[in-house]
């Protein structure tokens, strides 16, 4: 195994850890292999959920999220996660209390009733970003740790949301037709295939899902349609909220509008995982809600 | 001599010879609070609809994302607070990152579904997570099915987060009962029956 030399504070979520634990486990070993060593971080504890939170009072959801930010600069450490929800709330949060002073002020005399301070020292990275950095890992890097190829197999891929928009605020470029997730999905073997409207919105985000289902739901079933258009093999993703809509939605789409689709929904890190040669029982593949032994037939 | 179009409801005719929108309901202050806010500068929508035409929930919906941008800027602050759609906002950010004049319409329907907080206008699903993270610290807590399976993969039965380390639960109710939301939270549920 690489020596490490780029450690981070592993900020968790709470579907990763507490819904598809195989992202968390694929995260921490997958990463391992290009070099990077993911710490945890902590008592963290939810970003917070940047709808559910975020549309009831945004002062809230600025001062737990500078909680957690609080606990990595204890540790003086960056933070990487793995869930587009927990980026937007950690990294612009992060953004906004480091170039808005009138904010931090008041975010820090809130944190002084729980003896903390807000100081801006750290930066925060989705792990696939750290994947995608030459100066970290890089494309080519992650192409050489895969011991199984994914070969033959098409892929789908869905960004998400939160982790690339706004793009005037974000560093990622074009947000209308992104391709750097595509070429890390490439560097695994697989084929990924470009769809319909591929920058669609899961349907999940800014409590929708909890308060309309079936609006919620409607709008994935679109994504769904857009994606079997094109004969994928499998979703991936990079965020546990995208594959909990995709994968879980999947079984409620089939209740509520009579539709089978069969979509395998795989985090990013669970494909890198099977890439490098870790087995579906490793990965926890059994707790998703869609059986993913068609795709695994493809490569096993 | 043009002719005057009559289409025998004087009640209609009423209205239809009134070129300006009177409403003595309006809060002048709404568009300043929604900017406050949102931090975003909602008065410079010229109501192109590149908005709505990019929201993924307009074509499943009545939710207007442009129609809520206009009762910003003319102060139609019942109006909109009252809208259920105000809630069928994914946050994709789609109409921000397209939006002509740089405004961001979806940190503007955060803002007004904040506003609509202080007057009790919230769905139950939002409330519960309050509950939820005042409780464990997660907005998704953890279960035992999922604590054998995170323990089959080597990991901790629970992740190192709040729920191995309760000893931080403390602080994230201290700074949750700063804002009252807890309280709210729980007083608006009772009031439901919930």
């Amino acid at each position: 195994m690489a020596e490490s030399k780029h450690q981070y504070a592993f900020f968790l979520g709470c579907i990763a850890p507490n819904r598809y634990p195989g992202c968390e486990s694929a995260a921490i070993k997958t990463s391992a292999k290009v070099g990077i060593e993911l710490l945890p971080l902590k008592g963290a504890g939810c970003c917070p959920a940047p709808g559910a939170f975020g549309s009831i009072d945004l002062n809230v959801f600025y001062a737990l999220a500078a909680r957690n930010l609080v606990l990595a600069e204890q540790m003086n450490m960056d933070i990487t996660l793995i869930c587009n929800g927990c980026y937007k709330s950690i990294w612009e949060v992060n953004h906004i209390l480091k170039h808005n002073d009138e904010l931090r002020d008041g975010v820090n005399e809130v944190l002084k009733e729980v003896d903390m301070e807000f100081k801006g020292t750290i930066d925060v990275w989705h792990l696939a970003e750290l994947y995608y950095d030459p100066k970290i890992c890089g494309v080519d890097k992650l192409a050489a740790s895969v011991t199984r190829p994914l070969t033959g197999t098409k892929i789908a891929v869905h960004y998400g949301c939160h982790l690339m928009k706004p793009g005037k605020e974000r560093h990622f470029g074009d947000t209308e037709n992104p391709m750097w997730i595509d070429e890390l999905v490439e560097a695994l073997g697989a084929e990924a295939v470009q769809y319909r409207n591929k920058m669609q919105c899961c349907g999940a985000g800014g409590g929708v899902r909890g308060y309309d289902l079936t609006h919620s739901l409607d709008i994935t079933n679109e994504k769904l349609i857009n994606v079997t258009e094109v004969g994928a093999d499998a979703i991936t993703e990079v965020c546990p909220f995208c594959q909990l809509q995709y994968d879980r939605g999947q079984i409620e789409i089939q209740e509520k509008f009579g539709k089978t689709y069969g979509i395998p929904v795989l985090h990013f890190n669970e494909l890198l995982g099977l890439a490098q040669g870790m087995s579906p029982q490793e990965l926890a593949l059994d707790l998703h809600g869609i059986d993913c032994k068609p795709f695994l037939e493809k490569i096993l | 001599m043009a002719t005057e179009k009559n289409y025998g409801n004087p009640e209609l005719e009423a209205k239809l010879r009134d070129r300006y929108l009177y409403t003595n309901d309006t809060n002048p202050e709404f568009l300043n609070d929604v900017k406050k806010v949102s931090r975003t500068i909602a008065h410079m929508c010229f109501q192109c609809g590149t908005c709505t035409g990019s929201c993924p929930s307009a074509p499943r919906s009545s939710y207007r994302i442009r129609l809520f941008m206009r009762r910003g800027v003319l102060g139609l602050e019942k109006e909109a607070l009252n809208d259920p759609d105000l809630w069928l906002c994914t946050t994709c950010y789609s109409c921000t990152d397209r939006c002509p004049r740089d405004i961001a319409p979806t940190d503007v329907i955060m803002a007004m579904r904040n506003l609509a907080f202080k007057y009790d206008i919230v769905p139950r699903n939002f409330l519960k997570t309050v509950q939820l993270i005042y409780t464990t610290g997660h907005g998704v807590p953890n279960n035992d099915v999922n604590r054998s399976a995170r323990e089959k993969l080597g990991l901790s039965r629970d992740p190192p987060t709040t729920h191995s380390y309760p000893e931080f639960m403390p602080g994230i109710q201290k700074i949750i009962d700063h804002y009252k939301l807890k309280e709210n939270a729980d007083r608006i549920l009772a009031e439901e029956g919930q």
